[in-house]
């Protein structure tokens, strides 16, 4: 599709337009922290930042949602049936999202939303509500690894523009319809800048080294991956925790409760960790994830093969580097994947 | 007699925090007071109605999140 | 001596240990994958000994990995992690016989959160210890900073920097202390009325995740079933509603009573950046000025939770 440009004095005025029918939400300084936060002019807005200390996902996903209420009330003809939540009041932009994170919320759209049976509406009406336009990466991190997981400081996928900074402007990349309609009022790219963006696509890249080989992790059969060595050297350190799974911008697992407050009651889900014991625990007492190098095992495996064994090769890790840089105990993501390719 | 130095211990905790003073109260009552726990019961229970519904600590899911 | 001869002489005692036999293992601390991040490490042979290094970034507690292991271990420990251990050996869930302590003074540990504030926006690529200073390295920048400036405040007011058992002693003791008064600042909501301490409380605690690394890091958190996992009932909610976070760090922390060495272990782990010392320290202060104990400085001590005394105060009972 076509690019546009958006000058810097003009990104106000972007702002504005997209306030008119959505609230707003991008990288922000929330008390000392790069956070998400809801912004109202453009000076609210972080440009200059690595990434947000914790992933968006939960804009799609929250960590504690309410799913429906009932009434719990089991002789009364309304008790206990289950009624919907209002969805999204109003329609919704994220600005300036890293690309790592928007290709996660394009890999969660396989994993949420496969078919008929398995349309998760929670996850889907608020992606169909919700306007994603991103800022590419002129300077990656040290952790960050996007480009050996099918991802890249530039990366498109999941995004309905692209932001890239040329400096007073941005090259604003239009990647489909809702693309097009946000930024039908800006003025058309030259191909000088387009040029100039394919540019400084490549040296981001090339700023990446720190990065994780795949190939024998494809090519490896599930078992042998499973039963090798080194995950007893993984385990030994690991706190099982919740860090590394709820900073993920691709980690997705939930769990379901009904809460009850005399005649209310209402169903909600909040994140869960494959890291905990309790999350694979059965009624009868069984734990088929009962041991710690069970669980921290999963969580690579999971990502690395069960995923791009079932999603046609994608790959559920983004190289976003959060749990790289938050694991208390140091394991490190690149560490472990280089292991198993070892 | 543990449980009294526990219960110093989380009472200084819980108002360190800003749990609403005036709700957490302890008393020595043998089996055999019968009227001393009366008695009790009946000062706790004047003593929090008249503090009005407590407005921390609470989790109400009936509220929109 | 400093960090790097320690680090010296810790590997030299591991490679004796493991060469000899004498142990199976040596959990010590290895130097990280990112900066300020050094991270608990196992050596079973004298080679994976070389691995062993010791920093001002040495943040775990690694009295954590010694809890019902079986088989013989050594240990590095400083003060904090060596009162963990006699604590441990006296709540029975580490046997001293088969634990070799290679002691060593800590120089008080360093807390990532305040260097990285130091450089906001900015991304840290290398942090050098130099004495009592840090030169910090980013793209386009090195710069030193003291470290008395970005210590962690629990290592700051510590008063037992030397290990309180070892078996072997590496680089000698040192300054038992940092100089800063733990009672000063340990419970600093004292002051205020009961709302504005209630809104410090929901302050401080608004950006848990519930990620429970606190409690994961924790060597006091031992339980087979911790109280947050309990199902049946289940005691606690798993929302993220401020109560029921609220119950997790309360009752966390009264768990923690009369055994908290205040090592720092549960913020440094902390990916939101909490400090839920906040709650640990003025439960160890009441227990002091209640009790006169203090954790971990004497195997065979009684911890003040399992005990009474017939004069214990009361007067908050009617
Ligand atoms: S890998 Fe790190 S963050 Fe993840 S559970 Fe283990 S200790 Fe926690
Ligand atoms: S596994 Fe780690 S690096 Fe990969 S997407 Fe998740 S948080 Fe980012
Ligand atoms: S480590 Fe931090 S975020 Fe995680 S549960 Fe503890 S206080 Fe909350
Ligand atoms: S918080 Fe309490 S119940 Fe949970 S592990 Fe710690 S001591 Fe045990």
């Amino acid at each position: 599709m076509s690019s546009k440009i958006l000058s810097k004095d003009k990104l106000d005025a972007f702002l504005q337009g997209l306030k008119g029918a959505r609230d707003v939400f991008a990288p922000a300084m929330v008390e000392g922290k790069v956070g998400w936060a809801a912004v109202e002019q453009a000076s609210d807005m972080l440009t200059e930042f690595s990434n947000t200390e914790m992933s968006p996902k939960d804009f799609f996903f929250p960590q504690t949602e309410c799913m429906m209420r009932f009434k719990n009330a089991s002789g009364d003809p309304e008790g206990m049936i289950m009624m919907a939540e209002p969805a999204l009041a109003r329609p919704r932009a994220l600005m300036n999202i890293r690309p790592c994170d928007a290709k996660a919320f394009q890999v969660l759209d396989l994993i949420f939303v496969q078919d008929e049976m398995t349309n998760d509406l929670y996850w889907r009406d608020k992606r169909e509500r919700t306007a994603c336009i991103g800022l590419a990466c002129n300077d990656p991190c040290p952790t960050c690894f996007c480009t050996s997981v099918n991802c890249g400081p530039h990366h498109e996928a999941g995004l309905d523009l692209l932001l890239v900074d040329l400096g007073d402007k941005y090259l604003v990349k239009v990647l489909n319809d809702k693309g097009a309609e946000l930024a039908k009022d800006l003025p058309a790219a030259a191909a000088g800048d387009e040029a100039k963006a394919a540019e400084l696509k490549i040296a981001a890249e090339a700023k990446i080294t720190g990065g994780v080989s795949m190939d024998q992790v494809k090519s490896r059969e599930v078992m042998e991956l499973y039963e090798a060595g080194h995950w007893d050297r993984v385990q030994e350190s690991c706190l099982n925790c919740g860090t590394c799974t709820f900073c993920c911008p691709t980690c997705h697992c939930f769990d379901i409760q009904d809460e009850v407050q005399g005649e209310s009651g209402r169903r909600v889900r909040n994140w869960d960790t494959c890291m905990s014991w309790l999350f694979t625990m059965h009624g009868t007492g069984h734990n088929p994830r009962g041991t710690k190098k069970d669980r921290v095992r999963q969580r690579f495996m999971h990502k690395f093969k069960y995923i791009p064994v079932k999603r046609g090769g994608e790959i559920g890790c983004v190289g976003c580097g959060r749990c790289v840089q938050l694991c208390p105990v140091n394991i490190d993501v690149r560490r472990v994947v280089n292991d198993m390719n070892a | 007699m543990f449980a009294r130095r526990r219960f110093a211990v989380l009472k200084n905790l819980l108002e360190y925090a800003g749990l609403e003073p005036g709700r957490l109260h302890f008393s020595w009552i043998s089996s055999a007071e019968a009227q001393k726990f009366q008695q009790t019961v009946t000062e706790v229970t004047e003593a929090v109605k008249a503090l009005g519904p407590a407005t921390r600590m609470i989790k109400d899911i009936r509220k929109v999140a | 001596m400093d960090n790097a001869a320690i680090a010296k002489g810790i590997r030299e005692a591991a490679k004796k240990l493991l060469g000899e036999g004498k142990v199976d293992v040596v959990i010590g601390y290895a130097k990280g994958t990112v900066p300020m991040r050094d991270y608990p490490y196992f050596a079973y042979t004298p080679e994976e000994a070389e691995n062993l290094t010791w920093s001002g970034f040495c943040c775990n507690n690694l009295a954590l990995y010694a809890i019902r292991r079986p088989g013989r271990m050594a240990v590095v420990a400083q003060g904090c992690v060596s009162r963990n251990l006699v604590g441990l050996v006296n709540e029975n869930q580490v046997k001293r016989e088969n634990l070799y302590v290679i002691g060593v003074n800590s120089p008080g540990m360093v807390d990532r959160r305040k260097v990285q504030a130091l450089f906001p926006g900015q991304t840290i690529t290398e942090v050098e210890e130099v004495g009592d200073e840090l030169i910090v390295k980013g793209v386009g920048f090195a710069e030193k900073v003291a470290r008395k400036k970005v210590m962690r405040q629990n290592c700051y007011t510590c008063v037992q920097r030397n290990p309180v058992i070892s078996d072997e002693l590496i680089g000698g003791e040192g300054p038992a202390s940092h100089g800063g008064n733990l009672d000063k600042v340990a419970a600093p909501w004292e002051k205020l009325g009961s709302s504005e301490r209630w809104a410090e409380f929901q302050e401080s605690f608004k950006d848990c995740i519930r990620c429970y690394a606190c409690r994961d890091a924790c060597p006091l958190c031992y339980c087979h079933v911790c109280f947050v996992d309990e199902s049946q009932p289940q005691w606690c909610g798993k929302t993220q509603d401020e109560a029921d976070v609220a119950t997790f760090h309360l009752l966390r922390a009264f768990h923690c009573a009369g055994r908290c060495t205040d090592c720092g272990a549960c913020e440094s782990a902390c990916p939101a950046g909490i400090k839920m010392r906040r709650l640990t320290m003025k439960i160890e202060k009441d227990i002091r000025d209640l009790y006169g104990y203090q954790p971990g400085m004497a195997i065979g001590a009684q911890p003040p939770m399992t005990l009474f005394k017939p004069n214990d105060p009361q007067d908050f009972i009617k």
